[in-house]
């Protein structure tokens, strides 16, 4: 396990961008230089003393030099819903924790449902640099959901495989059968086969592209998120069902490989 | 850096039925596993001990998930004791323990009379721990845990059998989950207990209404956390006044003026456990925190402050 810091970030900015969805930028210079794909921060935050466990966030980008993380939230619970109060606080955050996306790729193919999308940005920025093909597919309930869109077509130079519920942007429907034509496809830029696929969203989406991953043969990778208290591997509530048996997923995740995961 | 307690003129050491603590805080087992997690954070061996997560003969798998809940002001857990088992407790955890020169209290659990005795069987057979601490109290587990804590009859047979095959200081933690706490402790202190901690968790629930379910898998788990302060306070003092041996408090402690009060109320040291999770330095925090309050109000000894709630 690398290093652990529980950091003091203030909050540069705390905006809402979409539908119940904010980004959160924080200036965080230790974790930001230190954190990998896949890895999330455990965050405490001010003012909401009768909660008292923090919450776990994965990053979705980082700016070494400038020190910063960017969290994209959506409101589900309690604390969400009390988050986009928070002006110009101080926020504590444990990081980096857990365990990064695979890169040991030659053709990959991210597929983000909801704000899924946000884990997965990082490992297309080390992708881009690294010179590997890879595709997006990106599914969210309406267009102006589809928050992450924009990015990750900056990084791709042309726009990810878009779907929606209600058919506002791209293919109406939930973004699976994107996923299907593109593993029956191949890669866009030179229609080789996959032999990567991550994923990241609500659980019945990563269950169902995990079953298309392991028909088409692609190896395939998920990002876990169970109730968590310590975030760090103490207290086992976090834990995951696999073939393995009860593996913890602040720590041995939240990646991992699909076919060990017991759905 | 990992945090370590402040210099100070203060004695902070105390004796918890014969296991010398350097100073009198300790951690709640199941919420620091055996320290190696926390160690980014504090200098794990700076503690008065470490209590290992409960420990049984062979692994245990743990209850379904959800696991756990946040309530107001604490948490509910359904853990279920999942351990690796002794066999791996001694080769992984204790050794570092030892390594790092950390004082080890060891929880041991069991699904029956005759588990307890095995998994302390196989830690008599190393010299890596320093003190027991017999978990009677867990509400997470259908056999063994909570089930022998709550009959008197139950804690005096299954302590009298720990009893004899260890001569080590043996702490027996208590359940919450009883009508009358006393009677409990003065079962395990006839059965040759050194000292009792408590509280253990209380049981309780928590409902989703929208979907209309329980929000743990297992509908009922233990509550931890400041909601619990004032409970566990209250058993500690119930049982500093019924029996002669010195107490291990918890339950809620999250800072050194917790910490304080519950050694007012009678304890001779304390557990961070939720805490824990809050605030990863709680540990030593808590240990700074007492120093601070002796310091500000003339204690030269924290023995001092031991039932001495005027």
């Amino acid at each position: 396990m690398s290093q652990l810091v529980n950091e003091t970030a203030r909050i540069v900015s705390n905006d809402a961008v979409g539908p119940r969805l904010h980004l959160m930028v924080l200036e965080s210079p230790l974790i930001a230089q230190h954190i990998l794909p896949g890895q999330f921060v455990h965050m405490r935050l001010p003012d909401f003393e009768s909660h008292i466990l923090r919450r776990p966030f994965s990053v979705y980008a980082r700016n070494a030099s400038a020190g910063t993380l960017e969290i994209l939230y959506q409101e589900v619970g309690t604390v969400t819903r009390l988050m986009p109060s928070l002006e110009n606080a101080a926020v504590e955050m444990i990081g980096p924790v857990g365990n990064t996306w695979a890169t040991d790729c030659s053709h990959a193919l991210l597929v983000g449902g909801g704000v899924g999308a946000a884990p997965l940005f990082m490992l297309a920025e080390t992708l881009k640099a690294a010179g590997i093909p890879f595709d997006v597919v990106l599914g969210a309930q309406t267009q102006s959901a589809l928050v992450a869109r924009e990015r990750y077509a900056g990084l791709l130079g042309c726009e990810p495989c878009c779907a929606t519920d209600d058919g506002s942007y791209g293919r109406a429907g939930f973004c699976t059968s994107l996923v299907e034509e593109r593993l029956a496809e191949g890669c866009l830029a030179d229609n080789a086969p996959y032999d990567y696929l991550a994923v990241c969203g609500p659980e019945p989406l990563m269950k169902i592209v995990s079953k298309m991953g392991a028909d088409a043969g692609v190896r395939t990778q998920v990002s876990m998120e169970k109730r968590m208290a310590c975030g760090i591997g103490a207290c086992l509530s976090c834990v995951v069902d696999t073939v393995n048996g009860k593996r913890r997923s602040c720590v041995d995740g939240p990646i991992f490989e699909a076919e060990e995961v017991v759905w | 850096m990992a945090s370590t307690p402040r210099g100070t003129n203060v004695n902070l050491a105390v004796n918890l039925g014969g296991l010398a603590m350097k100073n009198p805080v300790t951690v709640a087992s199941g919420t620091f596993a055996a320290g190696r997690e926390y160690s980014d954070f504090v200098d794990v061996a700076a503690l008065g001990a470490v209590t290992t997560k409960g420990v049984s003969l062979n692994g245990w798998e743990g209850n379904a998930s959800p696991r756990i809940a946040e309530t107001p002001s604490g948490m509910l857990n359904s853990i279920g004791l999942q351990n690796p088992g002794v066999k791996h407790l001694v080769e992984h955890d204790l050794a570092w323990l030892r390594d790092i020169g950390a004082t080890t209290i060891v929880n041991v659990s069991g699904h029956s009379f005759d588990e307890y005795v095995q998994v302390l069987e196989e830690l008599e057979k190393t010299d890596l721990v320093d003190a027991y601490e017999i978990n009677i109290s867990c509400p997470n587990v259908d056999a063994g845990g909570m089930t022998i804590g709550t009959d008197p009859a139950s804690v005096r047979e299954v302590i009298g059998m720990c009893r004899k095959v260890t001569g080590k200081p043996m702490i027996v933690k208590l359940t919450p989950n009883v009508t009358d706490i006393t009677a409990i402790a003065e079962a395990a202190v006839d059965a040759g207990a050194d000292a009792v901690s408590l509280i253990n968790t209380l049981l309780g629930m928590a409902i989703d209404a929208y979907r209309r379910k329980p929000q743990l898998a297992r509908a009922v788990g233990g509550l931890s956390g400041p909601a619990v302060k004032p409970v566990a306070l209250r058993m500690v003092w119930e049982v500093h006044n019924a029996v002669n041996v010195p107490l291990l408090g918890m339950g809620g402690i999250s800072n050194g003026i917790d910490a304080v009060e519950f050694m007012l109320a009678g304890a001779t040291a304390v557990a961070v456990g939720t805490a824990n999770f809050t605030n990863p330095t709680a540990t030593v925090d808590v240990i700074n925190g007492i120093i601070e309050y002796c310091e500000q109000c003339g204690v030269r000894d924290v023995n001092e402050l031991i039932g001495a709630l005027e």
